[in-house]
């Protein structure tokens, strides 16, 4: 069952391996090429310690093409995985009938099927590993060179090999229970773009309790006034996570560690920072306003003010966390991915008769 | 002798609330060419289906060679399957179809499967999608028979091919029979098709069964009846009116029975297979409330 399960998966195997193929070339000709030059403007640079963001930004406008192109790839290609490898490997056998074929061989539907999802599952796998892998490689020097690795998250290591074991595992299973490959496949791509927005949502931020940070208002990351959608004038503050931690929150707190409220907001600037000429508020649904840069020795002392009163609660999860969440984010999908095979499993040799 | 090939008791199948075989019980040697016959929808391919295991029955059991079908690979490989419209894979090529078998089947003939693609005039590299019909039934054909299973069961084997391919087909089929004594349950709506090749009949109408039993068993207990118009049809106990219509004066009986017709009034002709299917199958559809004393199923 094996060999048949493979020339059923060979074809297809063989071309995207070739894609694959074609692929890793170009990234590896591209990819030390982009190293070199981050040895030659970034990391001599930093050796010189002299500022480096024009060096920086310099390095990161090559090759821009190829960045927008690799990091869209990693991001759809679980997803095209499931839904044109997982979602036809059985619509396929049940639409034109051929299922009736396979299952009257001498062969048990169950040991068919787990021969069929495990030679398509392990191929499919290799390939998101692959390809990650050479993803991950080539944007190497240009993730070092000032990328918070929190923001490619989806599109660099482990994580895309869960998706698309997920991906591929979801279109088996619908497959399964819809039995027709453009239904199926709708539905797969519905499916696997719900639950992934859902993790990145409601599931993710959860996994680990974040960290929390207090920070004095005059080491604001941003500072100032505005208005928006109706309401009143109000200071505007943002603080910032340490280097490449992944930023959940930013609130302005009172001393007594209370989320400062609107109301208080507006009564702080009116008593403490009138010296200001604020602009009238922004018009209710008519989007927001910021205020015009004031008088700066009214803005220090307003800001000052606010400083001995109020100070920013960060909520964050640190860099060093990114592996864990790589690692947990991977788990759940294989346990999502598990659970749909065993869905699959089920349908086809208890319920399908 | 074996067990027999094909054994049903109370045999039903629904699908959700409708049932497409119901109460069906039937026992059919092993050793014959037997030909299931009914309109469309009757339940053929159901019957087919719960006989290789791609189905499970709702109600009632169902054992084939003495086995109850139930996705297990030693009873699959004594039953050689052909499904409606002979499935193929149409990226594989003929070759490769025959590889499949090999590996997925122990008792594989490889001489026999080579031997049957040379005789077809295959080219073995040519992908199933693009064979005719025709071909494609003889392929499948050939996979179910390589496998040398003790049983075969044809779903409409011949229902899409034309006349020259039928004809081929079951020449085809008889070769096989005759060489390797395999029994054979063969599906179709059409008689003719059948009256051929067939020793043994099932009649199915509407998911129930009809008539079961040896053709020349059958020809030779109905006959046909001309006489005068006689419309209360009191027969004697060893016959049983299986359709009746008057034109005239004239009255025309098929009746059932396993003695000679005595009563000088009628003359009596035989029947081909033909009649007696056809007024089985009025008979079912008619009077499928009021179960007619001529709806005894012969064993």
């Amino acid at each position: 069952m094996t060999r048949f399960a493979w020339l059923q998966a060979r074809t297809q195997t063989l071309s995207i391996a070739g894609a694959l193929a074609i692929l890793a070339v170009a990234a590896a000709v591209t990819g030390i090429h982009l190293s070199h030059l981050y040895d030659n403007l970034v990391a001599s640079c930093l050796a010189s310690h002299n500022p480096c963001g024009a060096a920086t930004d310099q390095f990161l406008s090559h090759d821009t093409f190829l960045q927008d192109a690799f990091t869209l790839l990693m991001r759809l290609a679980p997803g095209l995985l499931g839904i044109f490898w997982g979602a036809p490997l059985l619509t396929r056998e049940f639409e034109s009938g051929t299922f009736r074929l396979a299952w009257t061989q001498s062969v048990s539907r169950s040991r068919w099927l787990v021969t069929r999802l495990a030679m398509s599952g392990l191929v499919v796998v290799l390939i998101a590993g692959l390809l990650s892998l050479t993803v991950t490689w080539w944007y190497r020097s240009i993730d070092l060179a000032g990328t918070n690795r929190y923001d490619v998250f989806d599109a660099r290591d482990i994580a895309p090999i869960g998706y698309t074991v997920f991906a591929f595992a979801l279109g088996a299973f619908l497959g399964a229970v819809i039995r027709r490959t453009v239904p199926a496949m709708a539905a797969t791509l519905v499916g696997f773009v719900a639950v992934r927005v859902a993790f990145i949502e409601w599931v993710r931020p959860h996994l680990l309790s974040p960290l929390h940070l207090t920070t004095s208002l005059l080491n604001a990351d941003r500072f100032g006034f505005g208005s928006n959608n109706g309401s009143d004038v109000m200071m505007i503050a943002r603080g910032a996570a340490p280097d490449n931690a992944w930023q959940l929150s930013s609130h302005l707190v009172t001393n007594t560690g209370r989320t400062l409220t609107p109301a208080a907001n507006t009564a702080f600037l009116q008593q403490h920072c009138s010296a200001i000429s604020f602009p009238p508020p922004a018009p209710r649904g008519g989007g927001r306003v910021l205020a015009k840069l004031p008088d700066a020795n009214a803005f220090e002392a307003c800001r000052a003010q606010a400083a001995r009163l109020f100070h920013l609660s960060v909520t964050y999860q640190p860099a060093g966390r990114y592996w864990t969440f790589q690692w947990l984010e991977t788990g759940l999908f294989v346990l999502l991915a598990v659970a749909a095979l065993a869905g699959c499993y089920w349908w086809v040799t208890k319920r399908a008769s | 002798m074996s067990a027999p090939a094909l054994e049903t008791v109370g045999l039903g199948k629904s699908y959700g609330r409708r049932w497409a075989l119901t109460d069906c019980t039937l026992s059919i040697p092993a050793g014959h060419v037997v030909g299931l016959v009914g309109p469309n929808g009757a339940g053929k391919t159901t019957l087919l289906h719960l006989a290789v295991g791609l189905l499970r029955p709702s109600a009632g059991t169902i054992a084939v060679l003495g086995e109850t079908p139930h996705d297990d690979p030693a009873a699959l490989a004594r039953i050689g399957f052909l499904a409606q419209d002979s499935p193929a894979y149409s990226r594989l090529t003929v070759a490769q179809h025959l590889q499949m078998g090999a590996w997925l089947n122990p008792s594989w003939d490889a001489g026999f499967a080579n031997a049957r693609v040379v005789d077809l005039g295959f080219d073995v590299r040519q992908r199933a999608g693009s064979l005719s019909g025709g071909q494609r039934a003889q392929l499948a054909l050939t996979l179910a028979v390589a496998k040398r299973p003790e049983l075969l069961l044809l779903d409409e084997p011949v229902a899409s091919l034309d006349p020259l391919a039928r004809r081929e087909f079951l020449q085809t089929l008889m070769e096989v029979v005759a060489e390797h004594g395999v029994s054979v349950v063969m599906s179709s709506h059409l008689i003719a098709d059948l009256e051929r090749v067939c020793d043994y009949l099932v009649v199915l109408v509407s998911g129930q069964v009809a008539l079961t039993g040896d053709v020349e068993t059958l020809l030779a207990s109905h006959h046909r009846l001309v006489g005068p118009r006689r419309d209360d049809l009191s027969m004697p106990a060893n016959q049983s009116v299986i359709e009746a219509s008057h034109v005239g004066k004239q009255s025309t009986l098929l009746v059932r029975t396993d003695d000679p017709i005595l009563d000088p009034a009628w003359s009596v002709t035989p029947v081909n297979l033909d009649d007696v299917v056809l007024a089985y199958m009025r008979q079912a559809r008619d009077g499928a409330a009021a179960a007619a004393p001529g709806l005894a199923v012969a064993r």
